[in-house]
């Protein structure tokens, strides 16, 4: 990593509307903007929020062995893809993971499959040259190329139940665009020589790549652009969206929205151990035994192997807002308070609150009419055995002990998934 | 993040290096500085010690919890705590919005007034930062 943090092309809108910055994955970046993170949130629940997420990482694998490399390397089985199990489709991308021999993960990743032989991987920052060495030496170098996009895109998300209608004016053909979109669609190409640009372009003829996924959990998109683009569609969205709600946002939320989304952050989630029991199962290529696999590839057999030994990391909510700090000094303690592991992420999700009971989030239809939640804490703690959702556990980080119950949700009524209709009325 | 220069930094206070403000008197009052909330970000939870607590010059005497992380609060004098501000229990958010007013946080009886003089004065504190 270079000693010198790296900037992106939206540095100069981060640093003058007044950010506070900080370093992450080797890059200069804001981690809230002044409006502060309780806001932001908010906006990304209830309206929209804009994030800068070109610090990203971005392969193309492409050629005549592009799926075979895929099939042998990723833990998404490419031939069984969603709850009917079919071949991943052009314009479609998936959620999993590199593993190494050990099936220890070297990182997670989206695969977007752009054609048979055309497929584009976004890692996560500093991500890139790691996955691409790995890749380049498990695939026969003549059928298939591997090249580490990541200065060359931009990437812009905007995520919230107001995306649809902030940036449907700027694109050229709305209707055409957002028709046919599911989560985890795309459609479009960053670069103006691909046979897809054609598909999306905003209304200054720009071609983009309109992603609908994010890592919010929120209803949204992910928006690649060539660097030289992205300053100018930042400039239009926070112009076009104001009225609605959007907001800049930093690191700092992104990182408790997707907690409460119950999403993993690559390296601390999941990380320099087995790829194996934790919420994200759906990565892994169960077969309908739920204990086999439907494909091999690099780090199955060790999963496989080790899956009667391997630590569970399970999501917890706590009681309020209060946190302790996560990492190697935490603990994980059981009701007799046995030491049964440590604490991975612990964040607080400023729009869920307790109600009778129940966890329910600032977009809760069945929210009482006064709700307003000061947040509650939450995350992933990784323990030696299976816990049952309702568990009870102390987390301790030496200076706070805070009570938690284990979960198998975090943030109820999250918009991502929701149709794409319901978002454009 | 607020420019050095647009900080307010009130001229009748004194600052630690911890960034914990006093207000001179008898009881002296204490909080954190602008600076110190708009690095810590949106605060989501306060914790003050019991009334009738002695603390040494230095010793922790709370937290401060953002969204972001948990950081210790240091008595910027010894003395015994005769007051804490318990408004910020129900609304922690008083300390990004009035962090020399509604968000202060502990008042004490100070042990040795020199420990006052001991601390920065307003130029002393912004040249500290604009380091």
């Amino acid at each position: 990593m270079n000693p010198q943090p790296s900037i992106t092309p939206l540095f100069e809108r981060h640093r003058t509307a007044g950010a506070n910055l900080g370093d992450f994955g080797g890059y200069r970046m804001p981690l809230w903007y002044p409006a502060g993170m309780r806001q932001e949130h908010r906006a990304v629940i209830l309206a929209a929020g804009l994030f800068d997420t070109s610090h990203m990482a971005m392969l193309t694998v492409a050629g005549t062995g592009a799926r075979r490399l895929l099939q042998q390397t990723f833990t998404k089985d490419l031939d069984r893809v969603g709850p009917t199990a079919r071949p991943l489709a052009d314009g479609r991308c998936v959620y999993g993971a590199f593993c190494d021999s050990r099936g220890h993960l070297i990182d997670d990743a989206v695969v977007y499959r752009r054609g048979e032989d055309d497929y584009f991987v976004v890692v996560n920052a500093a991500m890139g040259p790691p996955v691409a060495d790995h890749l380049a030496g498990q695939a026969p170098a003549a059928s298939v190329s591997v090249v580490d996009m990541t200065d060359r895109v931009a990437k812009l998300d905007l995520q919230g139940p107001a995306a649809a209608r902030i940036l449907g004016p700027l694109l050229a053909a709305p209707q055409a665009v957002f028709q046919r979109l599911p989560y985890f669609a795309f459609k479009g190409h960053f670069d103006p020589r691909h046979p897809h640009a054609d598909t999306v372009r905003l209304d200054d003829g720009t071609p983009v790549l309109l992603s609908r996924t994010g890592y919010t959990g929120e209803f949204g998109f992910e928006i690649f652009i060539a660097p030289e683009g992205a300053a100018g569609l930042w400039d239009r969205l926070m112009d076009i969206g104001a009225d609605a709600g959007l907001l800049p946002c930093g690191l700092a939320v992104r990182d408790a929205l997707r907690t409460g989304a119950l999403l993993p952050l690559s390296h601390q989630d999941i990380g320099d151990w087995p790829f194996i029991h934790h919420p994200w199962s759906f990565a892994l290529p169960y077969g309908p035994d739920g204990r086999s696999f439907t494909k091999q590839f690099v780090g199955s057999a060790a999963l496989i192997q080790t899956a009667a030994h391997a630590a569970h990391t399970l999501a917890f909510v706590g009681r309020d807002q209060r946190k302790v700090a996560a990492g190697p000094g935490s603990r994980v303690l059981d009701t007799p308070g046995r030491p049964i592991g440590t604490v991975l992420t612990c964040a607080t999700d400023t729009a869920i609150g307790w109600v009778n009971g129940q966890v329910l989030s600032l977009a809760s239809p069945q929210r009482p009419p006064d709700f307003d939640p000061k947040g509650l804490s939450c995350g992933f703690v990784r323990v030696e055995g299976p816990l049952a959702p309702g568990t009870r556990l102390n987390l301790d980080d030496g200076r706070r002990r805070i009570d938690v119950m284990v979960v198998d949700d975090i943030r109820p009524d999250r918009t991502a998934r929701r149709p794409m209709e319901q978002m454009l009325g | 993040m607020k420019e050095i220069e647009a900080l307010q930094l009130p001229e009748d206070l004194r600052y630690a290096a911890d960034h914990e403000w006093l207000r001179p008197g008898d009881p002296a009052r204490i909080g954190i500085s602008d600076y110190a909330q708009d690095q810590l970000g949106d605060i989501v939870f306060v914790e003050l010690p019991a009334v009738g607590r002695r603390l040494e010059r230095g010793e922790e005497f709370g937290t401060v919890e953002s969204v972001k992380a948990v950081s210790s609060l240091y008595m910027p004098v010894g003395g015994e705590v005769v007051a804490v501000n318990t408004g910020l229990e129900a609304a922690p958010e008083k300390v990004n919005a009035d962090p020399y007013g509604d968000g202060w946080m502990v008042e004490v009886k100070v042990t040795d007034p020199a420990q006052i003089e001991a601390l920065m004065d307003r130029a002393a504190y912004f040249k500290s930062l604009a380091g």
